[in-house]
């Protein structure tokens, strides 16, 4: 082989290198499921304002419907990134589904204690809306860790019998 | 090599899947190292170019990556990682994969363990006389003989019936056959 396949193929290794760095890129990934958090939260709340607070004007009543449209579609994008451009491995779910918890759970509480202090129905409806929504987070993040501990006991297993053959 | 040393490895690249899974980066690091030259060498085999274009190993790099945490069997992984190559490469060369020219052969003519037991032989009058061919035969032969893949993962790879990839393997070698004859 000559010197410039060489350089080629090291260039080409490199290249391969930077585009596993990308594709296993946490903090894109962890950015998108916070985007997803955040877009979801604000659609509560909006939702929660449509449909507890008859009296606010046509004007304010379609703006918040656009704010609301815009959400769900940060959400859509969001997800969308995470399914097909920034696939979430075993270890990143985990993480993802411990921040789907905080988050809701923050949510549903500051949610409840509006509603309680302001005595306000909005509250009340979004800390309704957030705690399933925790519920959900719960599940997701009970699933990770479902798989994450199949993944490792397969691991494990494969190990010993690969380490049995050679010996 | 072996049913036992097809084991062995078929085992390394399931371990090693799941550790990519698992979201080892060294893991991903290895399994470019292992499967880069192999997938090229296909690549080049099935294009007819040894000087294979960066973009479509890119492409199917970007695509097993993004992948392989979705797949669900890791102990197919060669004949997923295969397939996502064989995919990439319908894609780019759409024209000349259209060209199906599969026939309904009498399938009992075609012996399994007669193909198994030419293997040898046949690798490396494969190597030979390959670029001869059309398309859908070198891809066959490639996968079969220089891959080494089974009927069963040719087929999964090819997302084609077995009846169908073994045809195509018995075609192309007579094809492969008369090329080097002449």
């Amino acid at each position: 082989m000559n010197q410039n396949s060489h350089k080629s193929s090291s260039d080409y290794n490199v290249r391969l290198e930077q585009l596993t760095s990308h594709a296993l890129s946490a903090p894109a990934r962890f950015w998108h499921v916070g985007l997803l958090l955040a877009a979801l939260a604000m659609s509560i709340i909006l939702i929660a304002l449509l449909v507890t607070e008859p009296a606010i004007p046509m004007r304010t009543r379609i703006a918040f419907a656009v704010m609301l449209a815009m959400s769900l579609s940060w959400m859509a994008y969001s997800i969308w990134v995470l399914k097909n451009r920034l696939t979430l491995l075993a270890n990143h779910r985990i993480v993802a589904g411990k921040m789907a918890v905080a988050f809701t759970a923050i949510f549903t509480v500051s949610a409840l204690a509006t509603g309680f202090f302001a005595g306000k129905a909005t509250g009340f409806l979004a800390a309704g809306m957030g705690a399933a929504l925790l519920v959900i987070a719960l599940g997701l993040l009970a699933r990770a860790k479902r798989r994450f501990a199949i993944l490792h006991n397969r691991r494990q297993q494969l190990e010993r019998e690969l380490a049995g053959e050679k010996t | 090599m072996n049913t036992e040393d097809l084991q062995y490895t078929a085992r390394t690249d399931e371990l090693l899947a799941i550790r990519c899974q698992l979201g080892e980066h060294a893991a991903f690091d290895e399994l470019i190292r292992k499967w880069a030259p192999p997938l090229r060498r296909y690549v080049a085999r099935v294009v007819n170019n040894h000087d294979v274009s960066d973009d479509i190993m890119q492409e199917i790099w970007i695509s097993v990556l993004r992948g392989v945490a979705g797949l669900r069997d890791c102990s197919k992984f060669r004949s997923w990682l295969f397939s996502i190559a064989h995919r990439t490469l319908m894609d780019r060369l759409r024209g000349q994969y259209s060209i199906s020219i599969d026939n309904d052969m009498a399938l009992d003519e075609i012996a399994v363990e007669d193909m198994e037991a030419r293997h040898n032989e046949a690798r490396r009058i494969v190597e030979g006389g390959l670029s001869s061919l059309p398309l859908l035969e070198r891809e066959v032969l490639t996968l079969f003989y220089l891959q080494e893949l089974s009927l069963v993962e040719v087929a999964s790879v090819l997302a084609l019936p077995i009846g169908t990839v073994k045809s195509r393997l018995f075609r192309a070698r007579i094809m492969l056959r008369d090329q080097i004859a002449h």
